[in-house]
């Protein structure tokens, strides 16, 4: 294909981009150091916003708690995940599609779906506690839902499939011989695991893990159903902002500092996925 | 084979096997990988598991690493029956066809892992790793990374590493395969010279028979999972007992017979006068090395039957004819230097009795 013929075919989708995606985040980023007074918007610059935001110890713990709740819902996905992705980077079973397709199912069903699906486990009088209930092995119900319980089980859910894709694809690469060479040398299973496998799947449980943070401090249904604004972060404060409170400039303030932080554990990502693809071949 | 079996054992009876495979089969599924295998190791050895791709010497192998457990039989590691426990147990080395090296570390660090899993002080690791990178002549690339280094580095290192902690063996599984042609030579003889330095025993897998000729004391040579004969690279040339043996190690003429008297077989109407005992009329190879076959008149040798030329193939070293008899008989012949014939020509091809083997027909 000809450069010209190259530069006419992605046209659409840069214009697309620039349209749709680039001059809305511009946008973003001017409302965010502009002075709102009687809902009018005007264009200058301050920093006021940020420095709101930073200065207010409530704004400074939520987005503390978001990020809390980002390395929660990682931890626990790695911790669930990983050897998940091992079974599956290993296994020579016939039901290893089926198994693939088990492991990527709450992607294929939507999100305020799913959610209403764990609310009627979680509730109070959820399927859960009644059954507990009626056992008599709790007299009160177990406190599952609208706090940070029930948010970090509902995305773990939803995440899950992201780590476990990401750990798989690193585990699959590591040669069954370098396990092999380290038992001949004498460690024991468990020890090779420790001394070969895990530290030539970092890259994996590093790109996961990055994955599946920059989606949890972004996720904004779940925490709003199932935390039933018991539980605040960031996304939530951004909607109030803009949609409740109409300050349309702190909430852009807001959610560009949710976009640095994404945007640069993204750019990390980049570099750890890169260099794994390179350096262990 | 079980000529050639004793003769082998007649040098070094007292000694006690390091490694024994007795009466090995393993199954998977409906395929038998192994099927009765029987084999001593003797202590310093080096020994040979040739065969092509898919004949067991991988599987044996294994077996003897511990990565594959028997249905039948037992493995024996200096005496010691060693079934049933697991590879970092078992005091083997293993070099593998890609080396298998730590990419995450260091070739030191590589090479002090089996010290370090033993739990050995410090200061010994340190000089015992210096030790086994002078030993394969890596003095200076302990700092270095495996995919800093050359084929033939790596697996110099990987060697390294397996004979640094002294195992019982030292398993080899097609060490040199990834190598290129020169590289390959060469290691062939550095190998050696390791093996000899250390007086290690080795066990060494390869489908390639030159490498197996050029290096080993004893051959095993397998086939659908059995052993189909056991001699040292010679006698294994000169002798071979069947006829795929004869086929896989070299070239080699099998004319098809029938056995007409003690030593003499009827091959297309032609009889030859050969070695080795066969009922008579039953159905038999002769094996005749190409080399074996003299083109040149007024010899006196036991076999004399004038032919044609009907191709010839000039090698460089060597010149190949294919030959016609008059009967049908098709035969090669190997001779060193000059063409001497051109297609066509009428030629004596002779060979003594003694270089034609009577070997039975490749069982079904």
């Amino acid at each position: 294909m000809t450069r010209g013929a190259r530069v006419v075919l992605l046209g659409p989708y840069v214009v697309l981009l620039a349209v749709f995606f680039m001059a809305p985040i511009a946008l973003l980023l001017a409302i965010s150091v502009s002075r709102q007074s009687f809902g009018q918007l005007e264009w200058t610059f301050t920093l006021h916003h940020y420095v709101r935001f930073f200065s207010d110890a409530y704004y400074v713990g939520v987005l503390g708690d978001t990020l809390l709740l980002g390395a929660i819902v990682t931890a626990v996905s790695l911790l669930l995940g990983y050897p998940l992705a091992y079974h599956l980077a290993l296994t020579r079973s016939r039901w290893k599609p089926l198994l693939i397709v088990f492991i990527l199912s709450p992607l294929l069903v939507g999100i305020v779906i799913r959610c209403y699906g764990w609310m009627i486990l979680l509730a109070d009088r959820g399927l859960i506690n009644e059954t507990l209930a009626q056992h008599g092995w709790i007299t009160r119900p177990l406190p599952l839902m609208y706090n940070k319980f029930g948010v970090t089980v509902a995305l773990v859910h939803v995440f899950l499939p992201f780590m476990v894709l990401s750990l798989t694809g690193v585990l699959k690469r590591i040669d069954p011989q370098l396990v092999e060479a380290s038992q001949t040398l004498g460690a024991s299973p468990r020890r090779a695991f420790f001394e070969v496998t895990l530290p030539l799947s970092l890259p994996g449980v590093l790109a996961g893990s990055l994955l599946v943070f920059s989606l949890a401090i972004s996720s904004f249904v779940v925490p709003i159903l199932l935390g039933g604004f018991k539980v605040h972060v960031l996304p939530m404060v951004v909607y109030e902002q803009v949609l409740s409170v109409f300050d349309w400039p702190f909430g852009a303030a807001n959610a560009f500092v949710l976009l640095v932080i994404s945007v640069a554990l993204i750019a990390v990502y980049i570099k750890v996925t890169e260099r794994a693809l390179r350096g262990i071949v | 084979m079980d000529r050639a079996l004793e003769q082998g054992d007649a040098l070094s009876r007292a000694a006690e096997p390091t490694v024994e495979l007795r009466g090995l089969v393993k199954r998977y599924g409906a395929t038998t990988a192994l099927d009765g295998v029987s084999l001593g190791i003797r202590p310093g050895e080096f020994f040979t598991l040739l065969g092509p791709s898919g004949c067991g010497k991988t599987t044996t192998l294994r077996s003897v690493a511990g990565f594959v457990t028997p249905d039948a039989g037992e493995v024996l590691i200096d005496g010691a029956v060693v079934t049933g426990v697991p590879p970092h147990r078992r005091r083997v080395g293993l070099v593998f066809q890609h080396y298998a090296l730590f990419p995450h570390r260091t070739v030191t660090q590589n090479v002090a892992f089996g010290l370090r899993m033993q739990g050995l002080p410090k200061p010994e690791i340190a000089r015992r790793v210096a030790e086994a990178l002078t030993l394969v002549q890596l003095p200076d690339h302990g700092g270095r990374y495996p995919r800093q280094l050359s084929g033939g580095e790596q697996q110099r290192v990987a060697l390294a590493r397996a004979l640094v902690t002294r195992p019982a063996v030292l398993l080899l599984d097609e060490p040199l395969g990834a190598l290129d042609k020169k590289l390959r030579d060469h290691m062939k003889i550095e190998l050696k010279r390791l093996q000899r330095e250390v007086g290690i025993t080795t066990i060494y897998v390869t489908h390639d028979q030159e490498e197996a000729l050029t290096m080993s004391d004893r051959i095993a040579v397998m086939h659908r999972g059995r052993v189909e004969q056991l001699a040292p690279p010679r006698a294994l040339y000169e002798t071979p007992a069947t006829a795929f043996v004869a086929g896989f190690i070299g070239n080699i003429n099998l004319l098809a017979g029938h056995a007409t008297g003690p030593g003499t077989v009827d091959c297309r109407g032609v009889k030859i006068a050969a070695t080795g005992a066969a009922a008579a009329g039953a159905a038999v190879l002769v094996a005749l090395r190409p080399e074996r076959v003299r083109l040149a008149a007024g010899e006196s040798l036991d076999n004399r039957h004038a032919m044609t030329v009907a191709h010839v193939v000039y090698q460089g070293e060597t010149v190949r004819y294919v030959l016609h008899g008059d009967t049908g008989l098709e035969l090669q012949a190997v001779e060193l230097g000059e063409v001497r014939f051109t297609a066509g020509a009428r030629v004596h091809a002779g060979w003594s009795a003694e270089d034609a083997r009577i070997v039975p027909p490749d069982h079904p």
